[in-house]
């Protein structure tokens, strides 16, 4: 664990939404090549605080943040950050998959396409098809490239949308939910392709299944209420957590 | 701790900590029974005994079953999950404990046939009642939660740990001075080897006790007892 450097800092991030403290005072290392889960019961300030991470915030009108958020030593909130650059760096996935309504091959390859990543058309089919790999959706979409995203079923959309994410090279991919509209088979398949990806970059994901965090994370944070409580190795936090709110929520008791 | 907000998982959890209670007071009464059946030289008392370890070991198996439903049922995580897995390595203790007062028992029946070897009996009776002592404290420590308790219980073996070892003496004497006596002092041996065997498992339940309520297992820094019969002027004796 201690070989592996932070990827992201985030120190006494605090976040309104007009006159609502939705995050108090956060700290927060998320590890390079580690895949960080945040737990926490609906409005504790997860989603919050996933978004603050690439400035999706931003977005929300009535939202006022502070702190300091570093990635890789710089402090992503400074004037000199572009937001769009940024996301092609933290890349995000979405609970409910929402794929643009284009082909799957224009789903891909827009990101590298407008980030001016590829030269050539050849360039640009071989990142299509090495996200879709990855994604572990290739084989079942290559000889229809060209058929609408959204003519996939929900779980191939969420595997699209991965791909699409992964498509700009970003560094950090975060996933806000991302199994939560799939079958039991499909969110295997996306744990496993989240268990591929921390060989490159770091994923932090939002969830509401106890057990995916369990199952595929390695560092866990349980936020309640707005605040941090508890923010440890994954094995520690569900077989001795250390604070008792903790222990009360994912145990199911009452918090 | 505060209920489960689905409240079936807490009488699972209770139901299976009960039959660990159920198990464990069988356990006390086989050794007390087999410790007495052998000082009284009674062989009725010493039969039921061995006929009684099928219900333990019965015990053992529906426990292990609730606990394979628990855990592919609920999930159980945090102190939740230390209470399966404690119960498990608990009742696997308790059963080993059956067995040993079973064949305590079996060989009060042998020794019944033979003379009695002065005053062993009793110092083995006295062993017993010692061990399953702790035995209650560990089962208490358990129920309670109470990790000091159990701390006692794991500081307590060392007593039994020496009166092992003063019983060892007393039975190398025995047979020192008539070979007539060889026989049956190896019987008592293995028995007050066997007791003293309960004496670590009421200490492993212990343990199990201070990592369902701190997470943590103890360091092994127990106070060992004397270690007169592993000594070579004990051997070279024999």
């Amino acid at each position: 664990m201690s070989d592996q450097k932070n990827k992201i800092t985030a120190r006494g991030v605090q976040v309104h939404y007009g006159t609502t403290h939705a995050l108090k005072d956060v700290d927060v290392d998320i590890l390079d090549h580690t895949v960080t889960a945040f737990i926490g019961p609906s409005g504790c300030g997860k989603s919050t605080f996933l978004r603050c991470l690439n400035r999706m915030n931003d977005t929300v009108a009535s939202a006022r943040i502070e702190g300091e958020i570093l990635l890789d030593g710089e402090n992503i909130y400074d004037r000199s950050v572009d937001p769009v650059q940024l996301r092609a760096k933290v890349g995000m996935v979405f609970q409910k998959p929402n794929p643009f309504p284009k082909s799957i091959y224009e789903n891909v390859s827009y990101g590298p396409k407008i980030h001016g990543l590829s030269s050539s058309k050849a360039e640009l089919d071989e990142i299509v098809e090495s996200c879709l790999r990855k994604a572990a959706l290739w084989n079942e979409v290559k000889d229809r490239l060209d058929s609408p995203g959204t003519g996939l079923s929900g779980g191939q959309q969420q595997r699209l949308c991965i791909a699409r994410a992964i498509a700009t090279s970003p560094e950090v991919l975060l996933m806000d939910e991302p199994c939560s509209a799939l079958d039991p088979i499909a969110t295997a398949q996306v744990e496993e392709l989240i268990d591929e990806l921390r060989n490159q970059f770091s994923v932090v994901i939002v969830t509401h299944s106890m057990q995916q965090a369990a199952r595929v994370s390695q560092r866990t944070a349980f936020f309640h209420l707005g605040s941090l409580v508890e923010y440890g190795e994954t094995g520690q936090i569900f077989t001795s957590p250390k604070d008792p709110r903790t222990e009360s929520y994912i145990s199911g008791r009452i918090g | 701790m505060e209920p489960h907000i689905r409240s079936a998982f807490d009488r699972d959890l209770e139901g299976v900590q009960a039959l660990v209670m159920k198990m464990g007071g069988l356990v006390e009464h086989a050794l007390l029974q087999a410790a007495q059946a052998l000082e009284t030289r009674d062989e009725a008392l010493a039969a039921e005994v061995r006929a009684g370890d099928r219900a333990i070991d019965e015990l053992e198996d529906l426990i292990h079953t609730e606990c394979a439903r628990i855990i592919a049922l609920r999930s159980p995580t945090a102190t939740d999950l230390r209470t399966v897995l404690t119960v498990m390595r608990i009742v696997g203790s308790l059963e080993r404990s059956g067995d040993y007062a079973k064949n305590l028992a079996k060989r009060s029946l042998v020794l019944s046939q033979m003379r009695p070897v002065n005053g062993s009996a009793g110092s083995i009776s006295r062993m017993a009642r010692s061990v399953v002592g702790l035995l209650k404290d560990a089962l208490d420590a358990y129920v309670t939660r109470d990790a000091k308790l159990a701390d006692d219980v794991r500081r307590r073996d060392a007593e039994v740990d020496q009166m092992y070892n003063s019983v060892f003496r007393e039975f190398l004497t025995h047979m020192m001075e008539d070979p007539r006596n060889i026989t049956p002092c190896m019987h008592l041996h293995f028995i007050a080897k066997n007791i003293e065997r309960v004496g670590d498992h009421a200490t492993g339940i212990a343990e199990q006790v201070i990592y369902l309520v701190t997470g943590i297992y103890p360091d092994d820094d127990r106070p060992k007892g004397d270690v007169t019969s592993l000594t070579d002027s004990a051997t070279s004796t024999i």
